[in-house]
């Protein structure tokens, strides 16, 4: 009985010992928090025959995977005459350089043909025009999806690369994670 | 004599009807009615892929769903352009599951694919800030949502397929030579 009474007084004892910690750990408020903001430029087709919905699609996704995921305390769209007051304004220059339009029908039927890439050149400058930034980033649907999900995937991508590298609260940046190309 | 007289009142009660009927289809000419579309990205007050009904009156540019309704002004968009396209007849959630249908099963229904018609504006916001929405509605409709934006105020860098036509007869037929 006595034995019981010890194991289950040194049990307690234990689970309190080990919640500490856990109340310790509590998720403090982040304290970087984020100044820059970033202008995003419309999406330039350059000599690739890019279809409308795609640019606009690209665009799109751009603006609200970096309000997202960007770090950035404001992100202003091309041309928003707000982004002049702006104190350390970023831009960003996006040129498509490779463009190669799949078919969902294609995918579902043979699930390794008909994939969908985008590649676009993306280009960071700071207010006086000096180039920050410089990568290749390329959108891809290869499974499941319609086209215009590879937009999508740009966009995720290049918030990362802009969150990862140029934002405040900027991490060390791993090519392999955000599937992008240095190209300085 | 009465069968003379039963023709002259059909006539007349016929003639009555077309009367009272064209009035009333006048204006649905010159201002195209609600069209069923999904905005499928773009407009601030609504979510992706959204269903609702797409419609140009009083100058502007309306997008009507189950719980919001957004106005673009015609005279703020600055490109309109339409595409054709298709997609799959069971999309979604439900489509994606489909796949995994056994012996082909979900291949087969990949096949069942139906054709729409895209509609790409680009826009600017009351502060400059460049906005740019797709929509996929029935096959057709695109080019008449395009036309009633043109008249309203909207620009496009592709002149629509009816103004093409009136403008030059030999470049529409260039036109259909390259296709």
């Amino acid at each position: 009985m006595k034995t019981i009474k010890r194991a289950t007084i040194l049990c307690i004892f234990i689970a309190r010992l080990s919640a500490v910690p856990a109340l310790c750990e509590q998720p403090h408020p982040s304290t970087g928090s984020p100044a820059a903001a970033i202008e995003v430029q419309m999406i330039q087709p350059g000599e690739i025959n890019l279809p409308a919905e795609f640019q606009v699609a690209l665009y799109e996704n751009l603006v609200q995977e970096l309000q997202k995921k960007g770090g950035f305390s404001q992100v202003y769209r091309d041309g928003d005459r707000n982004a002049a007051g702006a104190f350390d304004l970023i831009t960003l220059h996006t040129t498509v350089t490779g463009f190669k339009q799949g078919s969902e029908l294609k995918r579902d039927v043979t699930t390794v043909g008909g994939a969908t890439s985008i590649t676009i050149h993306c280009q960071f400058t700071d207010k006086e025009g000096k180039v920050l930034l410089e990568r290749d980033i390329t959108g891809k649907v290869k499974l499941i999806g319609d086209n215009l999900r590879a937009t999508d995937d740009f966009a995720k991508k290049a918030a990362t690369v802009a969150q990862e590298t140029l934002s405040p609260d900027s991490t060390s940046a791993d090519p392999k994670k955000s599937g992008y190309k240095n190209v300085i | 004599m009465k069968f003379k007289r039963f023709i002259l009142w059909s006539l007349l009660l016929s003639l009555g009807t077309f009367v009272s009927v064209s009035p009333a289809q006048q204006p649905a000419a010159t201002t195209p009615a609600s069209i069923e579309a999904v905005q499928v990205i773009g407009l601030a007050c609504v979510k992706q892929n959204t269903k609702g009904n797409l419609k140009v009156e009083s100058g502007s540019l309306t997008f009507a769903s189950s719980k919001n309704t957004c106005q673009v002004p015609a005279a703020s968009i600055q490109d309109v352009v339409t595409a054709a396209d298709s997609q799959r007849v069971i999309g979604g959630t439900v489509g994606t599951i489909s796949r995994l249908a056994p012996y082909g099963g979900g291949t087969a229904l990949s096949l069942l694919r139906s054709k729409v018609d895209i509609i790409t504006i680009q826009y600017r916001d009351p502060n400059g800030g460049l906005h740019g929405a797709i929509f996929t509605m029935p096959v057709g409709a695109a080019e008449s949502i395009k036309e009633a934006l043109l008249a309203q105020g909207a620009h496009t860098s592709i002149p629509s397929q009816a103004k093409l036509t009136s403008d030059s007869p030999l470049q529409s037929e260039a036109m259909e030579q390259t296709n």
